[in-house]
């Protein structure tokens, strides 16, 4: 027996895309209409975040962050819980240039349009440099190694509202002053009347009918509607389940065959964690892990490097090889600097989202040339930068050893090599899921036009990062919440529409 | 239930001995910690990911027979650390990512327990701004850059 709830405007997701098409239509639940956001993860207690690794990633991943890619090769890191991703990641704020808006070529999407919406979220959400006394050593060293080199090298905008530095971004911050949507968007909404329903899995949509479950969960508060299987109508439906669950949840209702484009163009950022080892104990785990980005190389390599700070297992698990050798690296954490390395995938048609038959998620991708170019140049070049920080060795996963001594660094060219990347060996993972839904003119290249609307299918809209036509090529969230301004001005134009033909409907049925 | 059966188990850990080798000195509770986060990962993955797992165990157990005539848990350390090299580096992708898989289970099942954690010198505070500070103080009082 279903239970069944009737809403004007359903948001299913609660990360930078929900969050924000939340916050932004809250306001017409002033004018009687419902409104409502489905999550699927639970919404944590404030004691819930401990800051242990394991514990932290099953609460807040889906898969605990090791859902992977259908040949094994890659790792997807998807938040699953109310504020969705904006709760896990460290909440590095950069526009999206105008170059890659350019790339993109979407129809009716205008950079300056864009980017003015992603700065208002700046605003709200307390985007700003970080104080250079809260930057620790592995940010500090990073930056020096890049002017050393003459690298080009910028700090980081960041979120954050009295940071305390634990460095826990990943793991969910301890000290609630990540500014995702889960602090500000969020709560703005469910201030002006929007109910936030947790432990809700929405199997389908049909028509405007979804279908969906709640079920709790050992942790977090339990959902607001009674555990079962519920029908909710609506009027206006928003998909913002990112870029894994959107096309899935899209796949399930129905719509791969009227869409053939649904799923396709999935670029990931796919990323490696290098490590470099000092002679002594440096800062690393204290302070915001991310400070400075290093593009030197975006345009004729294809990739981007960030600093970061990793956990143990995390650690552990990204370092190619076993034994001794690995042991020694991981002795002592507080001896790493690390270097996250983001390729800028190409998008390709066949890189792509389906479901199975049970309806889960899978994903397709094979790396292009270009990236495992990119990924091999970059060890390379990160392995320069932690020898000029001082480094006394360092692991890169394309090397032909497992430490590379300082007194090797003339001869980094030959010891990271294209033949030692071997895909299933490497850890490569990605946290930046972008496109399945993507953006365009019409029906046969895109899922969407310039304004989530789904192509033929009044009423539908997505608003996330599966609307990316091709990867960001910097981190997503600020493009996420500008595609999602724009999402919710759409349905806000649309909604008086779609209101008279629903209320047609049922007087016809009546 | 268990996610693998006692000799499964017993394969895991004559792998993990090898390949983080402070998992051979693990006491009763470490022991049961280390099987533990295991065991609860691989409890949320679908029935066909665990029946993989599973089958990986079993070829590590059992191609070692072609090129010593023993099987993993028989061989030398020295022979056990050819034997994962080999997986580790073989032409198949699909060898290669089953044995990042059962490493990646066993650096879980390790460095994953809190007390690991506390071994390796990762020791995070809520307040991680305060021993920034320190240490900024510090160095500009002993006239660092």
């Amino acid at each position: 027996m279903k239970t069944r709830k009737d809403y004007d405007i359903i948001i299913i997701g609660s990360g930078a895309g929900g969050g924000t098409v939340a916050k932004e239509l809250s306001s017409m639940c002033a004018d009687g209409l419902r409104i409502a956001v489905l999550e699927q993860g639970p919404r944590l207690r404030e004691d819930e975040y401990t800051g242990r690794e394991s514990e932290m990633a099953q609460k807040l991943y889906v898969d605990n962050g090791g859902m992977m890619t259908s040949d094994g090769t890659m790792t997807l890191a998807m938040g699953r819980l109310l504020g969705g991703s904006t709760v896990v990641y460290t909440g590095t704020s950069i526009l999206l240039p105008e170059h890659v808006a350019e790339r993109w070529a979407v129809p009716g999407l205008d950079w300056a349009d864009l980017v003015g919406r992603s700065k208002k979220y700046m605003g709200e959400n307390n985007v700003h440099l970080q104080e250079p006394e809260k930057i620790n050593d592995n940010n500090r060293l990073f930056h020096e190694g890049c002017q050393e080199l003459g690298y080009a090298c910028e700090q980081f905008p960041i979120n954050v509202k009295g940071c305390k530095g634990s460095g826990l971004c990943n793991l969910g911050c301890p000290n609630a002053a990540k500014q995702g949507t889960l602090r500000v968007q969020l709560p703005a909404a469910a201030a002006n009347g929007v109910e936030l329903i947790t432990n809700c899995r929405v199997e389908r949509i049909d028509g405007k009918t979804l279908h969906a479950r709640i079920e709790n969960r050992d942790f977090g508060e339990p959902s607001a509607w009674a555990p079962g299987d519920y029908t909710i109508t609506a009027k206006a439906i928003v998909v913002s389940s990112g870029s894994v669950g959107s096309p899935a949840l899209l796949f399930r209702s129905g719509f791969g065959d009227r869409l053939p484009m649904l799923g396709r163009y999935f670029t990931a950022h796919p990323a490696l964690i290098l490590v470099g080892q000092h002679a002594g104990p440096i800062t690393n785990y204290q302070g915001h892990p991310k400070s400075y980005f290093c593009d030197e190389y975006m345009e004729s390599e294809r990739y981007l490097l960030e600093t970061c700070m990793y956990f143990p297992f995390v650690t552990a698990k990204s370092l190619s090889g076993f034994g001794p050798e690995h042991s020694a690296l991981m002795a002592d954490m507080r001896r790493l600097q690390m270097i996250l390395v983001l390729a800028m995938d190409p998008a390709e048609k066949d890189n792509r989202i389906e479901v199975d038959n049970d309806g889960n998620p899978v994903v397709h991708y094979a790396f292009h040339d270009t990236t495992i170019n990119a990924l091999v140049h970059s060890q390379r070049t990160s392995t320069r930068i932690f020898f000029a920080a001082g480094a006394e060795r360092v692991h890169a996963p394309s090397a032909d050893r497992f430490f590379i001594e300082a007194h090797e660094a003339n001869r980094i060219d030959d010891i990271i090599t294209r033949d030692n990347f071997k895909l299933g060996k490497i850890s490569i993972a990605s946290a930046h899921l972008m496109g399945g839904c993507r953006m365009g003119g019409d029906t046969a290249k895109s899922v969407t036009d310039a304004w989530g609307r789904v192509h033929g299918e009044p009423g539908l809209y997505v608003a996330d990062a599966s609307l990316f036509p091709q990867c960001s090529e910097v981190n997503p969230y600020l493009t996420i919440m500008g595609l999602a301004d724009r999402v919710a001005q759409q349905v806000r134009e649309d909604y008086a529409e779609l209101a008279a033909v629903a209320n047609t409907a049922q007087e016809s049925a009546a | 239930m268990s996610a693998l059966d006692d000799s499964q188990w017993a394969l895991l850990m004559a792998v993990a001995a090898r390949v983080t080798p402070e998992t051979a000195g693990l006491d009763d509770t470490g022991k049961r910690d280390f099987k533990g986060l295991i065991d609860t990962a691989l409890g949320q993955r679908p029935a066909a990911v665990q029946k993989q797992f599973g089958t990986l165990l079993k070829i590590v157990r059992l191609a070692p027979v072609f090129r010593y005539g023993k099987p993993f848990d028989k061989l030398s350390p020295q022979q056990q650390d050819a034997v994962l090299a080999w997986f580790q580096d073989a032409p198949v992708t699909l060898l290669r990512k089953g044995t990042w898989g059962l490493k990646a289970m066993v650096f879980m099942g390790y460095y994953g327990r809190p007390e690991a954690a506390a071994q390796v010198h990762w020791t995070p505070e809520f307040d991680g701004n305060t021993e920034l500070a320190r240490r900024h103080n510090e160095r500009i009082a002993g006239g660092a850059s």
